[in-house]
């Protein structure tokens, strides 16, 4: 997604009034399926703008997300892609992915 | 101390780069510390100034420097350093104006084109010399569509370094005109791509070395225009042109990825037939 439209989205989320978590990936090691500056917007109804790695690990991410959306305390999640191919689980791109979570507006 | 800045402030700032031209900048946000509150702070930074703070001169002095390296040309990326005697990790991203697509000639490529672009980050401008092909209407994912006269083709447009120009005119004479004057400008545009066939091509080449153009400027030419993917409706044209822009913009190759990475002689342990 083109990053132009998450920061007109995060603009937005602001003006609206209510708490968003921005997820932005910082790091990447190995095989992952987006780059560092990638970013995704989710809302405290678990509702995603962006994506950050296309169903690849980020369960984890929403999961933060939740987490920071009470709490306003920004962390820093550490996404392991590394399951095995054969396990069918989307998190088999082979990288290892730091993920800053932060709140926003709210 | 400085007010601080919000995620929502930074996406502000960087739309005001992205779509009006504000100067270039970086921020800088704490991701990991060994200050709780000092995780999350951020700073904005241009040449002249910073905005914000990460809490103390120190910290601001660190990230400031940090900024100003990757303003020069730099990928986002996470900095690991040591400060005030622990451990800090500060990511650091630039902002700078999004690339400039020039397509000149309003036809049925410049359609799916101009789609395309937008859709791929470019600042699409669309200019031809027919205003019932040069309008808005026909192209609502444009920045600017302008009417212009091709014996003067850039006079109302801008050509940079950031630029990304495609000469797709209804006809070849027209081209020319453009590239020649392309060719003759200081600037030298990010890409320069030109439509027509192989023997085309090879005309317009050996007019513009008559015409006195350098024939070391012609090797960046990317004319036949596009990637080889057998393209042969406009949207396929227009795809194959934009697949090669993308190629420029981020250095690919614009081959198969299966024959770059030969997994499957990785597996096998022994050459693939050539």
């Amino acid at each position: 997604m083109d990053e132009k439209l998450i920061y007109e989205r995060l603009i937005q989320a602001a003006e609206s009034g209510r708490p968003y978590a921005l997820a932005t990936v910082v790091q990447v090691k190995g095989s992952t399926p987006r780059d560092v500056g990638s970013k995704m917007l989710i809302a405290e109804t678990g509702e995603q703008v962006g994506t950050i790695g296309g169903g690849c690990g980020e369960a984890e991410v929403l999961e933060a997300a939740r987490e920071v959306i009470e709490s306003g305390v920004p962390r820093l999640v550490r996404v392991e892609l590394t399951d095995d191919y054969l396990s069918f689980s989307p998190a088999v791109c082979g990288g290892v992915m730091e993920v800053f979570v932060e709140r926003t507006g709210g | 101390m400085s007010r601080e800045i919000s995620a929502v402030e930074a996406a502000r700032r960087a739309l005001a780069v992205q779509e009006q031209d504000a100067e270039p900048l970086a921020v800088v946000t704490v991701v990991s510390a060994p200050v709780e509150d000092a995780v999350g702070r951020r700073v904005i930074v241009t040449e002249s100034e910073v905005e914000g703070s990460l809490g103390s001169p120190e910290r601001d002095e660190r990230a400031a420097g940090l900024a100003r390296e990757a303003l020069s040309g730099g990928q986002p990326r996470l900095y690991e350093i040591q400060l005030e005697g622990g451990f800090w990790q500060l990511y650091v991203e630039t902002v700078t104006a999004a690339p400039d697509l020039l397509i000149i000639g309003a036809g049925h490529i410049a359609r799916p084109l101009c789609r395309l672009g937008a859709l791929l980050g470019f600042r699409v401008t669309v200019a031809d010399d027919r205003p019932e092909y040069a309008n808005t209407g026909s192209f609502p994912e444009a920045a600017r569509v302008e009417v212009i006269d091709f014996s003067e083709p850039f006079q109302k447009i801008d050509v940079t370094e950031r630029s990304y120009v495609v000469l797709v005119t209804r006809g070849h004479k027209y081209d020319y005109d453009c590239i020649l004057e392309l060719l003759r400008m200081q600037a030298r545009p990010a890409y320069l791509g030109m439509i027509g066939s192989r023997r085309r091509v090879r005309a317009a080449f050996e007019a513009l070395v008559a015409d006195g153009v350098d024939p070391a400027r012609l090797e960046g030419v990317h004319a036949p225009i596009g990637l080889d993917i057998g393209a042969e409706t406009p949207e396929e044209i227009a795809l194959s042109i934009a697949a090669e822009l993308v190629a420029v913009r981020r250095g690919g190759s614009g081959q198969k990825l299966s024959e770059l990475e030969h997994v499957l002689k990785r597996v096998a342990g022994k050459p693939s037939e050539p």
